[in-house]
């Protein structure tokens, strides 16, 4: 079997593919709906990520700047961590820039090191007045808080997933309200806090998580609030923002999915339900930086701060938290802080709102039944058109609406399964056309090897029928006393259709025309047994032709397993004396043309049934003597019931007055051909049913010579 | 090809109609072969309506030969009954009238082939 009608490749093709298209499609949007289950959420990241890096998010006001701790200040500086009291001057500088609000993304959960009091312990061979003078300096610590108390400034503060069982710090209340319900269920969640030690962290005026997390490597979310331990913590971005306006608290609405936004100073930043938001990157732009040297060293211009939310942060390689973005294998993580800032100044974040996914598998339904109902009906190329032509407009919907709206939507999964349904609907469709290939070129074998068999049988038939007919002419070459025509026309459907005439004796002859009930190489095959039985029956019972007849039907009766019968018309003309003896089985009654006198005559008296109709039939013959020149036609009902295009049969009657319009001393050859032709014009353009056979017997009298 | 069998006692008559031709002689044929099988010597006797028949073919006619031959060995009758002008020709030119029983209609076949069936004909 080919491969294309397998039992359930034909069950998934259907008529036209559409049920394994289906299957495919409800599989596809099962898929798309959770699409964690076989790993494909990357493959939305993926696309949604081609967004940003098409078209990254441009910066408009630029609210945020960053002091970065970089190489240049660490080759001016010395390594890191610097002392407190660098970072303290450091601050003081930019305070006096009037800035906005100062983030400090580092947490400085030790006392420093490098304190004066504690010079002595990496500083050997101090004396013991240097070493209480230096004791009496105030720690660096105590000078950052010095700096950063009074002054907006928000330090970090590390979540962390374990808790290091360090003694626990005292608890400060976050600035947080919640509306709506408890977030902590849905924010993430980490089990202690990592703060900068007491002296420091007690003085600053907001404290925000550092914490941003990945989604496969790279980050595209930044939470909004977490919660830690039993309290919920505003993230270092949003702590901020609420240090800047001056707000005593941050609000978290919370609704029955989830967290909805967050609230600051009466601006609402919607977020996802668990209280992150999706960021809008826009490339690394150098022009957000300014090198904490340069502010050291009194060369950076102040103003750049005013007004501004400053972020002072490591990126210095090899300190920096580096993190994969959108947009860029790494950016470091106070630059992320600062697009997280710019994006919510400008009101530029993502969102993914929960209408997106029913619009995607909406969108892929109808497409997937676009393609279902449309590929099996278009030729290859037109259908890879279409296919591409809803790939595209997905994939620029898609990047509309990121562009117009920020929303998400993602057009690589339906894509996708547009394209496995596309290929399974291609191939399907053309396994369709393979499989009526195939069942058309079996058909046409099919077709063929009928068509020989049949031309081969009704050849055979028509070859068994034709080849034991004998010919007047060679039958009786010197005949002068008779005058013998005989016309055999088999049907394409050979019918059996039989005559003979042989001589008997020197002035005798034998003269028979038959019909068998039986078509095809079964009824030529009994159209030849009965005439070579009739014949051996007529040669052996030379007396009388009822004999020949009771002896032709036992004869022919023994033989016929098939159950035919044969019609036969059998006589015996003495050419000598003219004496007919006739005797008519079942056959249609033959005509005498008399020589002189007319009406023609229907020779209708005695007979029996057909042979092997009736067994051991007592047939009777009749007799009547002809005059010169009387003629007999026989026919079969080839002749009689010939069909006309009506569908008319051509009937006794007008063979009676054909026959009757033939003049005496017409010849047997005359008298056959008026027949043939008259019923070839009746049955002009129409398939002859059976076969027609004509035998006409004209006695001219006895041959001069006996006469 | 279908045969409407109606029972008189101990014949059944089975009437027909259209053209025996070579199409539909098969169909007959099939039609015929149950009740043949019943027609044996002392069981039922059939008569073959005809009334409804317009023409009957060799093929037809070779139908009609082989139920008489299979009802004569079985010991049982067959006939038929009611021809039309056309078909009661036929069986005159092949003088089928010699092979079947052939009556002019269904109350003389009954009649002739069982008087019960003709009583139970005639008190229907």
């Amino acid at each position: 079997m080919h491969w294309s009608e397998q039992v359930w490749v034909r069950a998934l093709r259907g008529r036209r593919g559409q049920p394994l298209g289906l299957l495919l499609l409800v599989t596809f949007l099962g898929v798309g709906l959770a699409p964690d289950v076989l790993g494909l959420a990357a493959l939305r990241l993926a696309g949604f990520d081609a967004y940003q890096r098409w078209a990254p998010r441009a910066r408009r006001s630029a609210p945020a700047v960053i002091v970065a701790i970089d190489e240049e200040s660490l080759r001016l500086h010395g390594q890191w961590p610097w002392p407190r009291t660098w970072l303290a001057r450091l601050v003081g500088l930019l305070a006096e820039a009037h800035p906005a609000a100062i983030g400090i993304d580092l947490v400085m959960p030790e006392a420093d090191r490098l304190s004066p009091g504690r010079v002595p312990e990496f500083v050997p061979g101090m004396g013991p007045s240097l070493v209480r003078e230096l004791a009496k300096l105030p720690s660096n610590d105590a000078v950052l808080a010095q700096a950063l108390s009074g002054r907006p400034v928000v330090l970090g503060v590390a979540g962390l997933e374990r808790d290091p069982g360090r003694p626990a710090q005292p608890l400060r209340q976050a600035p947080l309200r919640t509306i709506g319900g408890d977030p902590r269920r849905f924010v993430p969640r980490y089990e202690a806090t990592l703060r900068s030690v007491e002296e420091i962290d007690r003085v600053a005026k907001g404290h925000g998580l550092l914490n941003f997390e990945a989604e496969r490597g790279v980050v595209r979310r930044m939470p909004l609030v977490a919660a830690a331990g039993d309290a919920v913590l505003p993230s270092f971005g949003v702590e901020i923002l609420r240090v800047a306006t001056g707000a005593p608290l941050l609000t978290v609405r919370v609704g029955a999915s989830g967290v909805e936004g967050v609230g600051i100073s009466g601006l609402l930043v919607p977020t996802e339900p668990d209280g992150s938001v999706r960021l809008r990157f826009s490339r690394t732009d150098p022009s957000r930086f300014v090198s904490a040297a340069d502010v050291l060293a009194g060369t950076a211009d102040l103003h750049v701060f005013e007004r501004k939310l400053v972020l002072i942060g490591v990126t210095a390689l090899g300190l920096s938290d580096y993190q994969a973005t959108p947009v860029t294998e790494r950016m470091s993580g106070v630059e992320i802080h600062a697009q997280l800032l710019e994006s919510i100044f400008d009101g530029d974040l993502l969102s993914r709102p929960r209408a997106a996914a029913w619009a995607e598998a909406a969108v892929l339904l109808l497409a997937g039944l676009g393609l279902v109902l449309v590929v099996p009906r278009l030729a290859v190329r037109a259908s890879v058109a279409a296919f591409a032509l809803l790939v595209g407009l997905m994939g620029a919907g898609g990047f509309l609406a990121y562009l117009h709206r920020g929303v998400l939507f993602d057009a690589a999964l339906p894509s996708l399964a547009l394209g496995a349904l596309f290929t399974a609907m291609l191939v399907v469709t053309l396994a369709e056309a393979e499989s009526q290939r195939q069942i058309l070129r079996r058909s046409i074998e099919q077709q063929r090897e009928q068509a020989a068999r049949v031309a081969g049988e009704l050849e055979a038939a028509r070859r068994i029928q034709m080849s034991s007919l004998p010919q007047p002419t060679a039958v009786f070459p010197n005949e002068t006393r008779l005058d013998l025509y005989a016309f055999l026309e088999p049907a394409r459907e050979v019918g059996g259709d039989l005559y003979d005439f042989f001589a008997l004796d020197r002035d005798r002859v034998f003269f028979l025309i038959g019909d068998v009930s039986g078509k095809g190489v079964p009824g030529s095959l009994f159209m030849a047994v009965s005439k070579a039985l009739y014949k051996s029956a007529a040669l052996r019972q030379a007396r009388q032709v009822e004999t020949v007849m009771r002896e032709a039907n036992a004869e022919i009766s023994r033989d016929n397993a098939a159950g035919l019968f044969v019609t036969v018309l059998a006589g015996i003309l003495d050419t000598r004396t003219g004496l007919l003896e006739y005797c008519n089985a079942g056959h249609e009654p033959p005509y005498l043309l008399p020589s002189g006198e007319r009406p023609i005559l229907r020779l209708a008296d005695g007979g029996g049934p057909p042979l092997c109709a009736v067994d051991c039939f007592p047939y009777t013959a009749s007799s009547r003597h002809l005059e010169p020149g009387d003629t007999l036609c026989l026919v079969t009902d080839g002749v009689t019931e010939a069909a006309g295009a009506g569908g008319e049969l051509y009937g006794r009657e007008r063979l009676e007055v054909l026959l009757a319009k033939t003049g005496p001393g017409t010849s047997a050859a005359d008298v056959g051909d008026a027949i043939r032709q008259e019923v070839g014009r009746f049955t002009e353009g129409v398939e002859p049913s059976d076969d027609l056979a004509i035998l006409v017997v004209r006695w001219k009298g006895p041959s001069p010579g006996e006469g | 090809m279908d045969l409407t069998p109606k029972r008189y006692a101990d014949t059944v008559v089975l009437a027909t109609a259209g053209r025996i031709d070579h199409s539909t002689s098969e169909g007959f044929k099939t039609a015929l072969a149950p009740h043949l099988a019943r027609c044996t010597a002392g069981q039922d006797r059939i008569l073959i309506d005809l009334a409804g028949v317009e023409y009957i073919s060799s093929v037809g006619l070779r139908v009609l030969m082989l139920a008489s031959k299979q009802a004569k060995a079985q010991g049982g009758t067959i006939g038929v009954a009611a021809l039309q002008p056309d078909v009661k020709e036929i069986f005159d030119i092949t003088r089928f009238t010699m092979v079947l029983n052939v009556f002019p209609s269904v109350r003389e076949g009954l009649a002739q082939l069982s008087p019960p069936a003709l009583a139970a004909f005639d008190a229907t």
